[in-house]
């Protein structure tokens, strides 16, 4: 091979080889660190655990609903209770919506509280969604259950 | 030469088997046409003994969404590791499109590593990209996802996934009564707790540079959002509002957050100026309006809203406050989330009273359902925008599952310990 073929094939070598890429990556051994809650909720000095139940998608309550809440509205003034509404939700539908959806459901109780008597500063709702469901199912039995409001008295 | 690298294969594989993960990839479907690629088994030059195997999690990686078939290093003709090692007619005779084969070297500083590795086109006989990485020996996991990230942008022309991270949440169990926010490389290992609480956490969110990640957690009795740095495990608790304190998502630009808050009487979209250390209200509407997203480019919200009478998904242009709704089509629209390209929206959508994820573009309005799983929730897309994770259920169990956004890939991700929800991808690192 003469030098003119010798150059010519070096130049063709790097430009086929000026085709590829190049890269350099470096990695480390760094790692995330944990941590933990104890939990400060409690149900502490719980008198009494209400239980309500709403339709899929619902937050309205029924007159069996209202009945009940009439009764308890009753019992909280006349003992001077505080309350604690949580509202749940059963599992179908996404997580924060039904967050939302438990505010609803606990805040329509909390009103009707109101409505019946008892002073809004002895009252706070909190929403669960589908969090803390009451009983483990993917079918209507166990959905039902868990669509609810819970009224707490203290 | 050849029965060392074959005993190293088999020790290799052992000790796989033993180490442990806790969500394992398990696939259904794939391309009819998958992209044919040989990754010979590196040559290993270190005295330290091989306790990993590179090819072993690059093979893994890259079959993963059903993209790639991998060759097995049974079925190879010879095992080059340099370049004038390689006859392209024995990669041609078994059906490669391409071929990646390297070595491992020991470096000055014994704890480290160097792989050196080199990706040919067979069928142009031809090298593409000559990669090199460097890094302590401990994380030869993490350079072999490096590696699989570069054969993939390479074949492929869109980033590689393999070094991302989920987070997701771990339900309380009767063994481990508490929750935990976990995350987890996409291949299932090194799965790690951040932050455990006997009280429920939901609604995990990246930051764009990967350092933080905010959540919800009840720990006090209500909901709260933290943003954690990963490093540290230090945490900081957003100002907490009356009523619901929910759904921090980032700003890709990294200056802003967008949440939830019913401080006003009603779920609205809001968002955390850091600056200013204030919230800023965005929606004000006596619905629930809840689950925002940022779009691409940080200019505009998609939210969740049951303003027309049942969840729909609606776009917000944060300057100018103006709402537009998106889906029609359906009673439940809900929890949606833009793709990287800013002109689809994954959201899920449910049908005939069953929970799908679909896509949606966002100009035509056209819908794709992509799941045939039920009771499905919580979509989340790579950032390269080719695949969806989301939880859904097997039986009474609950499990992460994805697909790849063409739909054609179907895979579960099984928990081997608690049950798994609400996944997170992380963005791409450099």
């Amino acid at each position: 091979m003469n030098t003119t073929h010798k150059t010519l094939l070096t130049m063709l070598v790097f430009l086929i080889a000026s085709c590829s890429s190049v890269s350099t990556d470096r990695t480390n051994d760094a790692t995330a660190i944990s941590a933990s809650a104890s939990g400060a909720y409690s149900d502490n000095g719980l008198t009494s655990n209400n239980i309500l139940y709403f339709a899929y998608d619902r937050s309205d309550i029924n007159s069996e609903g209202r009945a009940k809440i009439r009764t308890l509205a009753k019992l909280i003034k006349d003992n001077d209770l505080s309350v604690r509404v949580e509202g749940h939700c059963d599992e179908r539908g996404t997580r924060e919506y039904n967050l939302a959806l438990g505010e609803q459901r606990a805040k329509t109780v909390a009103e009707l509280l109101i409505i019946n008597g008892v002073s809004s500063n002895k009252i706070s709702t909190v929403s669960y969604g589908e969090e803390k469901p009451a009983v483990s199912g993917s079918n209507e039995n166990s959905w039902s259950k868990n669509r609810r409001a819970l009224v707490k008295t203290f | 030469m050849i029965k060392k690298r074959v005993f190293l294969i088999i020790l290799s594989l052992v000790f796989s088997a033993f180490l442990s993960s806790q969500l394992r990839i398990e696939i259904k479907g794939g391309l009819e046409d998958p992209i044919n690629i040989a990754i010979v088994p590196f040559q290993w030059n270190l005295k330290t003994p091989q306790q990993e195997s590179i090819q072993r999690v690059v093979q893994s990686d890259l079959e993963s969404f059903g993209e790639y078939a991998v060759l097995s290093p049974e079925n190879m003709l010879s095992l080059p590791s340099r370049a004038e090692e390689v006859f392209f007619k024995d990669w041609r005779i078994l059906g490669s499109d391409f071929l990646v084969i390297g070595e491992v070297n020991s470096l000055e500083e014994p704890t480290e590593m160097l792989v050196n590795y080199l990706i040919f086109d067979v069928v142009r006989e031809r090298i593409i990209h000559r990669g090199k990485v460097i890094g302590p020996i401990v994380t030869q996991r993490k350079m072999a996802h490096k590696i699989s990230d570069k054969i993939y942008s390479k074949t492929q022309g869109i980033p590689g996934i393999f070094s991302t991270k989920i987070a997701y949440i771990d339900k309380p169990s009767d063994l481990n009564p508490v929750y935990n926010l976990m995350i987890s490389d996409i291949d299932g290992f090194d799965s790690l707790s951040l932050f455990s609480s006997p009280q429920p956490l939901m609604s995990p969110s990246w930051s764009s540079d990967m350092k933080k990640i905010a959540y919800v957690s009840f720990e006090e009795g209500s909901s709260r959002i933290y943003i954690q740095e990963l490093a540290t495990a230090e945490r900081i608790g957003l100002k907490q509002e009356e009523g619901i304190n929910s759904s921090p998502n980032w700003s890709p630009d990294g200056k802003k957050m967008s949440a939830v808050l019913s401080k006003s009487g009603n779920p609205d979209i809001h968002i955390y100026d850091f600056k200013q250390s204030r919230w800023i209200q965005l929606t004000n509407h006596f619905g629930i309006d809840t689950e925002p997203d940022w779009s691409p480019d940080s200019n505009k919200l998609i939210f969740t809203s049951n303003r027309s009478g049942s969840p729909q998904i609606y776009e917000l242009n944060v300057k100018s406050k103006k709402v537009k709704r998106l889906t029609f089509e359906g009673s439940y629209n809900a929890r949606a989330r833009y793709l990287p390209n800013g002109k689809e929206i994954v959201f899920v959508h449910r049908r005939n009273g069953i929970f799908h994820i679909a896509t949606q573009n966002i100009k035509t309005g056209k819908i794709k359902i992509l799941t045939d799983t039920t009771l499905d929730e919580s979509p989340t897309v790579s950032p390269n925008g080719n695949v969806v994770i989301y939880a859904t259920k097997d039986g009474e169990k609950d499990i992460l599952a994805g697909v790849t956004i063409d739909g054609r890939t179907k895979f579960t991700m099984p928990s081997m310990k608690g049950e798994a929800r609400e996944p997170s991808w992380s963005p791409l690192i450099d």
